[in-house]
């Protein structure tokens, strides 16, 4: 029992940075209606921004938070302006092989740069663990998980409450009216495209701390958040957060209880993207 | 302020729609296009609110020569639109949808815009809170007029706002546009609604083929035989 708990509660933990990632594939996805399959390598920026201020200026990873959303909101901001907005009335498969494109271009950029190794942020911290009870939780991944919360909360107000965040809604709901009523939706589409590069670039940081940093980190994270964004149904925010959870979970159960369970935790998702889109299709028919 | 159309050509891919159109609409005025299905109305309205490139001929909102302006550019300078089949925010609120009619404004004018808009639909006040999806026809209609009211246009175009209502419903949303142009705000009325129309409009323009046939007071054009045999079937 205890040990169910215990893996609950890892699942739990990781869930909130999974939701976190898949949150700005949904955005993107949602609200410019793009396909970026090079999402994850916002977050890998965001996991080598923190190494290099890490390994080089003895930067805390803490420190890096900040810097990395700014810096994968510039990044992400500069490739819608540059890449995606040219081909935003082009044939979807076209968008895919860009997004795609610039995937494999970025990944071997930092394989060119960095070399294949894995690299961990290791802070004093790293492996500091709290009890709870009978229970463990890792400082890190208890704190990447209400930041995560915080996070997502942050964006639900913003989309709910300020006006700016109303029209970042409203472009994914209509695409004729915002126009008519005085909104810009390029605008609208480069601030949100931006934020979701931020929040990968965010969750970046946090996992060279819990996992590691390396060129393919962004890619797994890309094929993760895809499963969960499948399962939430797409571009539905609200259902990203659940989804997450469950995917998360079901990657604790696994290697928990599976023999040899943590070589096919990566798996996981495969299994949940293929139940998610053929429970969709049941549905649909 | 007047928004002034002039030997206005347009159309799609090779198929030219408008055959210099000319047409004009004050501040404060009320002016019905009427047409049959298929005449060049709806094309006209999104030539005019930048949806659609001009061939050939020039919009000019008062002083200013609307060309290559975005729709936002547009709506920004006092020309609204509420565009055919409402294109509401479904998953919206009504006062949120409200809002966003309101998003390129100073924040302060939010209010004075709630203020008028909800004393010309009481019933908006009432479901402020509901989903714009889930309004009646007639509350969906008055809810896209209302935001674009939110912007205090000075022209406001509107595209056949009855479309789909009762004939009860389609009078009051004819009758609050009245009310909108009382208070000095322009609008242009595209109507498939002739006789309904012309009681709400000063003056009318009649399309046929992409042209205006006609145009003059209403009262006017009730009189005139071509009207009444092709649009009042007397």
């Amino acid at each position: 029992m205890e040990l169910l708990l215990q893996t609950l509660l890892n699942g739990l933990l990781m869930a909130g940075v999974y939701a976190l990632v898949a949150t700005g594939l949904a955005l993107s996805l949602g609200v410019v209606g793009i396909v970026n399959f090079a999402h994850g390598e916002f977050l890998m920026l965001g996991a080598f921004l923190s190494y290099l201020l890490f390994a080089f200026r003895g930067l805390d990873p803490l420190f890096a938070l900040g810097l990395a959303f700014l810096a994968a909101f510039l990044v992400g901001a500069l490739t819608y302006w540059g890449l995606i907005r040219p081909v935003l009335k082009a044939p979807e498969l076209n968008q895919m092989l860009l997004t795609f494109g610039l995937s494999i271009l970025l990944q071997n950029l930092a394989l060119l740069l960095f070399g294949a190794d894995t690299r961990v942020v290791a802070p004093p911290y790293q492996a500091a663990t709290l009890a709870l009870g009978p229970f463990f939780l890792g400082a890190v991944p208890l704190g990447a998980f209400l930041l995560s919360l915080a996070l997502l909360l942050s964006l639900q107000l913003f989309l709910t409450r300020s006006r700016l965040g109303l029209a970042v809604r409203a472009v994914a709901q209509n695409r004729l009216a915002p126009g008519l009523l005085g909104i810009e939706a390029e605008g609208v589409y480069l601030l949100a495209f931006g934020l979701a590069a931020a929040l990968a670039g965010v969750a970046g940081v946090m996992l060279s701390v819990m996992l590691y940093a390396s060129p393919s980190v962004g890619f797994l994270f890309t094929l993760k958040s895809f499963a969960i964004v499948a399962l939430a149904g797409l571009g539905n925010l609200k259902g990203v957060v659940p989804a997450a959870l469950v995917l998360a979970l079901a990657e604790a159960l696994v290697s928990t209880y599976l023999p040899g369970g943590g070589g096919l935790v990566e798996a996981v998702f495969f299994l949940v993207l293929f139940l998610a889109l053929v429970g969709r299709a049941w549905r649909g028919a | 302020m007047r928004l002034v159309v002039e030997a206005l050509e347009t159309g799609y891919g090779k198929a030219q729609v408008l055959f210099g159109v000319d047409l004009r609409v004050a501040e404060g005025e009320r002016v019905a296009l009427l047409g049959a299905n298929g005449a060049g109305k709806t094309t006209l309205l999104r030539t005019l609110s930048g949806l659609l490139r001009p061939w050939r001929g020039r919009v000019r909102l008062g002083e200013v020569d609307l060309r290559g302006l975005s729709p936002a550019r547009r709506a920004r300078l006092g020309l609204g639109h509420v565009p055919e089949g409402r294109q509401l925010f479904p998953l919206m609120s009504v006062e949120e949808n409200l809002r966003l009619g309101a998003a390129f404004l100073a924040p302060g004018r939010e209010k004075e815009g709630f203020e008028r808009v909800y004393g010309l639909f009481p019933r908006l006040a009432e479901r402020r809170r509901q989903l714009a999806g889930t309004l009646s026809g007639g509350e969906q209609q008055m809810l896209a007029i209302g935001r674009a009211l939110m912007g205090f246009p000075r022209i406001l175009l509107v595209d056949e706002p009855s479309l789909g209502l009762s004939p009860r419903l389609a009078e009051e949303v004819l009758l609050a546009l009245r009310a909108v142009a009382e208070e000095g705000v322009g609008v242009l009325l595209v109507e498939q609604n002739v006789a309904l129309s012309l009681e709400v409009a000063e003056r009318a323009y009649v399309m046929e083929h992409g042209r205006i046939v006609l145009e003059g007071p209403s009262q006017a054009l009730r009189q005139d035989p071509r009207v009444r045999e092709a649009y009042l079937s007397l």
